[in-house]
């Protein structure tokens, strides 16, 4: 008796669950580092489109390329674009597009307690901090870079990411081009093999890491250092100059992306040229497949790159409010005609928006 | 008559202080822990907890609360039941009631014993492996099964064990009277080991609701309130987890809620159950 | 948790019927005549409850064939290599090629060769942890545990009304969820080691000579190896001390009896129970290693993840379940999962080697486990 009238509530709840259904879901996961943005774009998509459900989970850019590549998310967002192996794995380079959305800053984050001024960096010494042969931040080559400032005898704990991530894959990929070493001990990608350092989950377990220990040097996109109130340092750029990080200075860095452009949308602008660009800028993307009827749904479609076109037109408007560079008008009518290639079952999407 | 030697007697006295100061340490820990994570979460439950849905950092309302975790924990908690359960009776009916003829009686109750000892994040990969990968998504069943995975043997052994208190007679007096063995089960042997048997199985309730590893990778968690398991599923201990791990003081003290909810579930489901046990008597077994 | 234990000895065999099998006795008088329809119904849930168990049993056997399948790939790959190799990188890495005298080797055009390194996988620093956090938490809690179990049985009956809060507190801690202890960790435990504890420990390792091994160079964090190992401690006190305390009461009177009429001391009376306890308590010392070997919660929070090994308690580390927490959610390649599959299957067979050979010992001395 208690059974059967157990088994008949759950029946009635699912019933009523599923009866919600008229709403379209979109899923997306992926990278962090713009985390900051499309969790905003979402929120600001829905409401003007009360019946299009978006949720993006935060897991770290290779949870999202895996997603999008085992079909378990609609949409990925990735600040690292697809390898070949990783593009194989999905079917095929020509099946895969990736979206540029925003430009964003990797910045070095510290802890230093009783340093008060404005530590500044440079990429040998990162490499060589990362490397673990600076082990100190009263190394004198730290010290020398900030004109001879007094640190403090403490121990760096460097921090570094556990996960698939697009952060380390844009941070490596910079420490890559400023150290040999580097390049030829630890490499780039998205997940490597520190010698050195504690390491955490996503950018927030980073930043959490580096509030909460001290001494520590970690790096995260810039919305977690500032959101968090935590320090981060100044960096020489290429041509020499020191260089904050901001949303002026990451779309510096991004200015000759779109000459760049002309085989692919996926185009590195960290280390640039250019008196105030910041060195550790890097695009994001986000990655659909050419063909929407993985979505199987035509509605799920239509929302689907209704939302794109939103997000990398009006959207871009809300980037510099949380510290991203938004595309660059060039740029933006590029990442148009790519969303307007992309097909339902191999016609294009209605634009009929909702 | 002192055979001992000072020395020896000394140790003796050091030894008997030793023991009560470690077990006072114990109880210490328990208080320390319990402590420390009761103060912090009322300062930090409130309504919104359970009213609101999480919301992320940047967009209004933030942090919001744990709702849809709360909802999801209790769907898949509920779902796992309805696995878990029956078919853990039934496996603890057979080793109580049939296994004196059943050469397959011993090996099940030692697999029993040994799959208790699987650690909960195992079960969560073999969760990803067999109803993740080939459904194509994250998704509710997933945990589910993977909670049922862990309640099974708990519910199987102290169903058995509360069987087996049952005295003889009752069997010996209903077969008399003619039942079939089925009917002497369901209808005399489970309705009189019937309040220990529920105890066995809130507890097993208890231990899972409290699972974070298992569903870390089957239901994954959801921003929304979900009630189709079939997709992505909120649970309150993945959200704590993430909560917890956040940068953001708000985030943290979601966290910090969540566990004081989550651990005052818990005490009321081992309180009751230890004081039905009392109530019903069953001696030595009461004390545990 | 432990589900609810039982008496070490059963009260009773297991019953049966006559006739047994569901089916009725052949060809006796039975007083009343049951219809076909009831011993049919009688035959299916017979039927329902060895369904039943065949399902446990195939639930274990799901596990390993599932496991060994999904960590094929990597076993194939990377062979007895995975158990003794420390590198854990899942990305391809380019090495610029060197010949025989270590020379780089240019090809036609002057430019260097570089040779890609595909992601090589090895577990011996997950190992490493597991053992070591395990033997940490260990040492820590059977101390502790003992003392408690000898209070528990010996003390605690001569000031009765405290036995049962005793028990049940203790208990209380085995139901407070892995989690719950990692939060505790992160918040209290390891800012407390960075601020306080681990510079003193530390600045002691560096000074005393036979102790150097202890010493790091790096930062303290206080997420680390000695953190995850006290947390764990917490976390397998209550049951060494119950199942202590069940083995302990299970010492005959006789023994203890025996030794006080000699003129043997409080503890040397204890000493004895424990002797003739020793594997009984050796199983329950390895149940709650199993126990610490295979909790991941509260590790992963505090364990600093670092896929190193490092001599010292207060260096980051891993252990297998950690590093399951944290990585196979975005494992992102096939030998990656693989790799992490198999980890899981070392874990497991580890665990299941610890489960069994603490039952039988435990066992071995009475006639139930029921743990």
């Amino acid at each position: 008796m208690r059974i059967q009238s157990l088994l008949a509530a759950a029946g009635l709840a699912f019933v009523l669950g599923s009866a919600a259904h008229a709403d379209v879901r979109l899923q997306g996961g992926g990278a962090t580092f713009p985390a900051p943005i499309y969790q905003r774009w979402v929120t600001e998509y829905q409401k003007a489109h009360p019946d299009v459900k978006i949720d993006y989970q935060a897991i770290g850019s290779g949870g999202g390329i895996k997603g999008i590549t085992d079909k378990t998310f609609d949409w990925a967002g990735s600040d690292a674009p697809m390898s070949k192996k990783e593009l194989q794995a999905a079917g095929g380079a020509e099946k895969i597009v990736e979206i540029p959305t925003v430009a964003g800053a990797v910045v070095l984050a510290y802890n230093l307690p009783g340093f008060n001024g404005e530590l500044k960096l440079d990429g040998p010494i990162l490499a060589d901090i990362y490397l673990g042969q600076i082990k100190k931040w009263n190394d004198p080559r730290i010290a020398a870079l900030n004109g001879g400032a007094a640190l403090p005898d403490l121990a760096i704990t460097t921090v570094h990411r556990t996960d698939g991530s697009g952060t380390n894959y844009i941070f490596t990929n910079y420490l890559s081009t400023q150290s040999e070493t580097f390049k030829n001990k630890i490499g780039a990608g998205k997940q490597v093999e520190w010698p050195t350092g504690t390491g955490g989950p996503q950018n927030a377990g980073v930043t959490q890491i580096v509030q909460t220990t001290h001494g520590a040097l970690g790096y995260v996109e810039l919305a977690y250092a500032l959101e968090n109130k935590i320090p981060f340092a100044t960096l020489k750029n290429r041509d020499g100059h020191f260089v904050k990080a901001s949303a002026e200075s990451v779309s510096m860095a991004g200015e000759g992306a779109l000459n760049q452009m002309s085989h692919g949308l996926a185009v590195n602008i960290w280390d640039q040229h250019g008196e105030k660009a910041y060195p550790i800028s890097s695009f994001t993307y986000i990655i659909v497949y050419k063909d929407l009827d993985y979505l199987r749904d035509q509605d799920k479609a239509r929302a689907l790159t209704d939302f794109l076109r939103w997000a990398t037109s009006e959207g871009e408007t809300l980037a510099p409010s949380l510290d991203y560079a938004p595309l660059s008008a060039g740029v933006q009518k590029k990442v148009a005609s790519a969303i307007n290639s992309l097909t339902w079952s191999g016609h294009p999407v209605a634009t009929a928006s909702r | 008559m002192q055979i001992a030697s000072a020395y020896i007697r000394g140790k003796s006295h050091l030894m008997f202080g030793l023991c009560i100061l470690f077990t006072t340490v114990i109880l210490a820990l328990l208080g320390m822990v319990s402590g420390y994570l009761i103060s912090l979460g009322y300062k930090s439950v409130d309504l919104a907890l359970f009213t609101q849905l999480p919301v992320p950092a940047g967009a209004s309302g933030f942090p919001g609360g744990l709702q849809n975790g709360i909802v999801g924990s209790i769907i898949m908690i509920a779902l796992a039941s309805l696995i878990g359960i029956p078919i853990g009776m039934l496996t603890g009916i057979y080793l109580a009631e049939y296994s004196s003829r059943a050469w397959l009686a011993g090996p099940v109750r030692f697999i029993a014993d040994v799959l208790t000892g699987v650690p909960s994040i195992v079960v969560g990969i073999l969760g990803y492996e067999l109803l993740v990968v080939p459904l194509g998504t994250y998704n509710g069943w997933a945990g589910a099964a993977a909670l049922a995975f862990i309640m099974i043997p708990l519910v199987a052994r102290t169903t058995e064990e509360m069987l087996l208190l049952v005295p003889r007679g009752y069997r010996e007096a209903s077969v008399a009277l003619g039942a079939t063995k089925a009917r002497t089960i369901l209808r005399v042997i489970v309705p009189a080991a019937f309040g220990s048997v529920i105890t066995g199985i809130v507890l097993a309730i208890a231990r899972v609701a409290g699972e974070t590893a298992p569903l870390l990778f089957t239901a994954l968690g959801s921003r929304f309130l979900e009630s189709n398991p079939s997709r992505p599923f909120p649970s309150l201990t993945v959200q704590i987890y993430h909560a917890a791990m956040e940068p953001y003081k708000e985030e943290n003290r979601k966290a910090w809620a969540g566990i004081l909810v989550l651990l005052a579930l818990i005490f009321v489901l081992n309180v009751t159950v230890r004081l039905t046990m009392r109530a019903s008597g069953y001696g030595a077994r009461a004390a545990r | 948790m432990s589900a609810v234990s039982g008496t070490l000895q059963s009260p009773m065999q297991s019953p049966s019927l006559p006739g047994d099998g569901g089916r009725l006795p052949q060809g006796g008088a039975s007083i009343v005549q049951q219809g076909g329809a009831e011993s049919r119904a009688d035959m299916l849930f017979a039927l329902l409850t060895r369904g039943a168990a065949v399902f446990v049993l195939i639930m274990l056997s799901a596990l390993v064939v599932v496991l060994v399948t999904a960590a094929m790939p990597s076993i194939s790959a990377f062979k007895i290599h995975f158990l003794t190799s420390s590198s854990w990188r899942p990305n391809e890495r380019e090495v610029v090629k060197r010949d025989a005298q270590g020379n780089i080797v240019r090809d036609t055009d002057g430019e260097e060769v570089t040779v890609t390194l595909p992601p090589e996988f090895g577990a011996l620093p997950v190992i490493y942890g597991t053992v070591v956090s395990s033997s940490i938490a260990l040492f820590v809690a059977v101390p502790l545990s003992i003392g408690a179990s000898l209070f528990i049985v010996r003390i605690g009956p001569r000031i009765g009304v405290l036995l049962g809060p005793v028990s049940f507190l203790i208990e209380f801690l085995a139901a407070i969820p892995s989690i719950a202890y990692g939060i505790w960790g992160l918040f209290v435990v390891a800012p407390f080691l960075q601020d306080h504890l681990e510079p003193a420990l530390n600045a002691i390792a560096g000074k005393v000579f036979f102790l150097r091994i202890f010493h790091t160079d790096q930062g303290l964090t206080g997420r680390d190896m000695l953190c995850a190992g006290l947390i764990l401690a917490v976390m397998i006190l209550p049951i060494i001390t119950s199942l202590g305390r069940d083995v302990l009461r299970g010492v005959p009177r006789v023994q203890i009896e025996g030794s006080l009429a000699l003129g043997a001391t409080w503890w040397q009376s204890c000493q004895v129970m424990l002797r003739y306890g020793r594997t009984g308590l050796f199983g329950a010392i390895m149940l709650g290693l199993a126990r610490a070997a295979g909790e991941t919660m509260a590790v992963a929070m505090v364990i600093g993840n670092a896929n190193r090994i490092s001599s010292s308690p207060f260096a980051p580390a891993q252990t297998m379940s950690s590093l399951l927490a944290n990585e196979f959610a975005e494992a992102n390649s096939n030998i990656q999962r693989s790799a992490l599959v198999e980890v899981a299957l070392i874990l497991l067979v580890m665990s299941l080697l610890f489960n069994v050979v603490a039952r039988y010992l435990i066992v071995g001395r009475s006639a139930r486990p029921a743990v």
